[in-house]
């Protein structure tokens, strides 16, 4: 086992692994998320944790934080078996903590009040000492050189502070919280949104811990992180262990593949409806967003365009930014002719030139589930009549018989409540909504999260026929999958920044995958 | 086109029963006092005004905001009627219009400082109502003024249609304009949309600041009416007349948005409400109960209207 040089004087070989799962498996309705899956963690070790969406690896996390209970398998810490399923909020008694993306900090209390929040072992209910407090904050913050004042509000600090804080408040608690003399240290994802600079002094806070003799699992999904902070790290692939291995023995490369596999050649759906010889229905130029840097492309007519990345990569930031819901710093958009600055288009004026978004968020932007379907798909074209204001109700309810049948929507009729359908009709239902206006530009943003495999056919067909009739669509989406059966190209973006553009015979899910994981440098042999 | 379901159509009228119903026993116990023509009319007009103010009410509450300020806005309305008038000797046709603008303004002010500084409107609201309830005690000196044209009198409460005064059908009236707007206009549908999901709204391209100003602005308009017919019933304008209209137009909204139209705030229902709580009121006093029946049944209903209105959308958390 190789340790990091910090580390290695504090560290004995202990006789039995810090954390060891065996064989744990979980079954959702006929789907392993985890399939017998074998993990050890030795003490004092920062080992990393890495798979696709889907790999099984949040699902891993949610069961040793004792969120699901697992269908087989066993989890012992320091040799001592843990009763499964883990008993909720007793983790911390174990020496296992979690510092999640989300850090969980209340952003309007001061660091002292987030340090100590739940802190219930330690602290007398009935009377804080605040100065006692204080001065035990201030001296673990200078053990970690922390830049942190017990009295600083929470929201007036830099994301990397805010980082450190969740992290140091989490490891406090493992060390002193629990009589076992166990630590374990969870991370889940602390990075995405973090500068690089900030990245390293979370590093060295990681190794630090480390050298104590807490052990860390980091979930990342950037493998220069990886091969920089861990020392050994584990990957997991469809609910299985693929491998476990020292990383600094591994490249990127071989890594990338472990991460990605040999995947099935998925079925393209994508249809021959491209105009090539034409001008481009949508050009953008020089978008800037919260992430997105100066982003400049064009969408032909009958163009499936797909956008996706890692997390923290900003496409999903993309769909927003072009129809106004989410202003931009700077940046146009021309679509058939129409020029906007998306400095201050509304979707008002968007909608009017034929821009609609179709949100990831089904329940709160997409429909409203107390209202009926009627009402849900009438929204957009309640002034289409005419008298202006007036409504037709005769011609609005045989509007939306008409669009309930064509987008093949399973529901009682019309005067039925948007909530009580399933996901899939429900997202037919925003489709129905959005698409009746005839558009130009499709912008669609994770367009099948929790859909089933017919309702997705559906869907992908509602596309094709989009495009055959010369509009243009852009999907953001994390599912790789879903572009090699739908995108006719693809950008990937790392950073705010599309690093690698895939077209046609090269959209599939395992260049998507590499192009994502391997960043710009490496990914030039693609094209 | 439309099947009957006997289940919606009970939960409907449900209301609508329990009023029958309740009419009917006090009518068996009091028949010689409670059950007259002359008791009726009594309690149609002198109640116009409540209905008024409920109706104004369910306009923010649809679009997801309260205004607090309408019984303040009532009051100095009311007030303003009388001093002009019987004080300064404006004549009554021009007051009304200029009333109803300082109405309209009070909700713009309440419109803009909700909208602006993104405070919630239920502190808003309640601020200036108090504000207003301080600028009528200040401009009145705190009495009662009376001596206001009698042609207002004339055409507020001594005119009788079918021995019910005409205040009666001045609050149908905006209650059906109300309903017009509500289900025939696409404004109604924005208020609706801007109530029950904001964000789903401004991405279908309303513009839901705008929606939610003209909500303001139409209680504003209807506390000032409501203020006016007011002093118009009773020919005089007293300090504190709207204080102790605003728990029952509450009540009578959240009861009326269980009938009619259940699940949603909608203007028959609340005329409906208001007349049931007023029965039940009315019977009560005419049993020999004292005052404390009025806040015991007005501050019973409001809960109890909320409680069955959590019922029928299957006691989903809300934010207020």
């Amino acid at each position: 086992m190789i340790a990091t040089q910090a580390g290695a004087a504090e560290r004995k070989p202990s006789p039995v692994e810090r954390l060891s799962i065996c064989g744990l498996t979980k079954v959702f309705g006929g789907n392993r998320a985890l399939d017998a899956v074998d993990f050890e963690v030795a003490s004092g070790e920062i080992h990393g944790l890495l798979g696709q969406n889907g790999s099984g690896k949040s699902t891993l996390i949610k069961i040793l934080s004792g969120f699901y209970a697992p269908d087989a398998g066993s989890i012992s810490i320091d040799g001592h078996p843990i009763p499964l399923p883990m008993p909720m909020g007793r983790h911390e008694a174990m020496g296992l903590a979690f510092v999640h993306q989300n850090l969980g900090l209340y952003p309007d209390g001061t660091v002292l009040e987030n340090l100590i929040a739940g802190d219930h072992g330690r602290l007398n209910s009935w009377r804080i000492d605040w100065r006692q407090e204080a001065a035990r904050a201030r001296a673990l913050f200078a053990t970690f050189k922390l830049d942190l004042k017990p009295n600083d509000l929470v929201e007036t600090l830099s994301p990397v502070l805010r980082a450190q804080l969740a992290i140091v408040r989490a490891a406090d608690r493992i060390q002193h919280g629990n009589d076992t003399g166990s630590a374990i240290l969870v991370l889940d994802e602390p990075t995405p949104f973090l500068p690089m600079d900030d990245v390293q002094a979370l590093f060295s806070m990681m190794r630090q811990l480390a050298a104590t003799g807490v052990s860390i699992i980091f979930v990342s999904h950037d493998i220069d992180e990886i091969i920089d902070v861990t020392d050994r790290a584990t990957v997991l692939r469809d609910g299985k262990t693929i491998g476990s291995f020292d990383t600094a023995s591994m490249s990127r490369p071989q890594i990338v593949e472990m991460i990605v596999g040999h995947a099935l050649k998925t079925d393209r759906t994508a249809g021959d409806t491209v105009k090539t010889d034409v001008n481009a229905n949508v050009v953008t130029s020089s978008v800037c967003g919260r992430l997105i840097q100066n982003l400049s492309f064009e969408v032909k007519p009958g163009e499936i365009l797909g956008l996706t990345g890692l997390i923290g990569s900003g496409y999903d930031e993309v769909p927003y930014l072009l129809n106004g819901s989410t202003t931009a710093r700077t940046g146009s958009l021309v679509v058939r002719g129409n020029t906007f600055d998306l400095g201050t288009v509304t979707p008002a004026r968007s909608m009017k030139a034929g821009v609609v978004l179709i949100p990831a968020d089904r329940q709160i932007t997409g429909i409203v589930p107390e209202l009926t379907l009627l009402e849900n798909v009438s929204l957009p074209v309640l002034g289409n009549h005419e008298r202006p204001g007036y409504i037709n109700h005769k011609k609005l309810r045989d509007n939306a018989d008409r669009l309930l049948k064509h987008f093949k929507v399973k529901a009682e009729g019309p005067d039925q409540q948007a909530g009580d359908l399933s996901g899939g009709n429900q997202q037919k239902i925003v489709l129905a909504k959005w698409l009746q206006l005839n558009p130009v530009l499709v912008l669609l943003d994770e367009p099948t999260q929790g859909i089933d495999v017919g309702a997705r056919a559906e869907i992908y067909d509602f596309l094709n026929t989009l495009c055959a009739g010369g509009a243009s669509v852009i999907c953001a989406t994390s599912e790789f999958e879903q572009l090699e059966a739908i995108a006719h190209r693809v950008l990937v973006f790392d950073r705010g920044q599309v690093t690698v553009e895939l077209k046609d015979g090269d959209v599939t899910k395992s260049n998507i995958a590499k192009a994502c994981y391997l960043k710009a440098t490496t990914t030039n042999a693609q094209n | 086109m439309h099947r009957i379901d006997i289940k919606y159509e009970a939960e409907r009228f449900g209301l609508v029963f329990v009023w029958i119903a309740l009419i009917l026993l006090f009518g068996v116990m009091r028949p010689e006092t409670f059950l007259t023509w002359s008791n009726f009319s009594t309690i149609f007009g002198s109640e116009a005004v409540l209905v008024i103010v409920t109706l104004g009410l369910i306009i923010p509450l649809t679009a997801g905001d309260f205004d607090l300020s309408i019984a303040q806005n009532l009051t100095l309305a009311s007030m303003v009627t009388a001093i002009l008038n019987a004080r300064l000797g404006v004549p009554i046709i021009a007051t009304i219009p200029l009333v109803l603008l300082i109405g309209m303004g009070i909700g713009v002010v309440n419109g803009a400082i909700t909208l602006y500084f993104r405070v919630h409107s239920l502190i808003v609201t309640l601020g200036i109502g108090t504000f207003l309830h301080g600028i009528t005690l200040w401009i009145s000196n705190s009495q009662t003024i009376s001596g206001v044209s009698s042609s207002l009198i004339k055409y507020v409460i001594v005119t009788r249609i079918l021995g019910i005064p005409i205040e009666f059908y001045y609050a149908i009236i905006l209650c059906a304009v109300i309903w017009y707007v509500f289900s025939y206009t696409a404004y109604g549908q924005h208020l609706l949309f801007t109530g029950r999901g904001k964000e789903v709204a401004r991405l279908t391209g309303v513009n839901v600041g705008a929606v939610r100003m003209g909500a303001f602005i139409a209680s504003g308009f209807m506390g000032a009416v409501a203020g006016i017919l007011y002093t118009g019933t009773t020919g005089s304008a007293n300090p504190s007349s709207g204080t102790f209209l605003l728990l029952p137009a509450f009540a009578a909204a959240f009861l009326g948005a269980t009938c009619i139209k259940p699940g949603r705030f909608n203007p028959w229902g609340s005329v409906i409400a208001v007349y049931f709580l007023v029965t039940g009121i009315n019977g009560l006093s005419v049993l020999g109960f004292r005052t404390f029946v009025q806040d015991l049944f007005y501050g019973g209903a409001l809960v109890v209207a909320v409680m069955v209105s959590q019922l029928i959308s299957g006691r989903k958390e809300r934010s207020i």
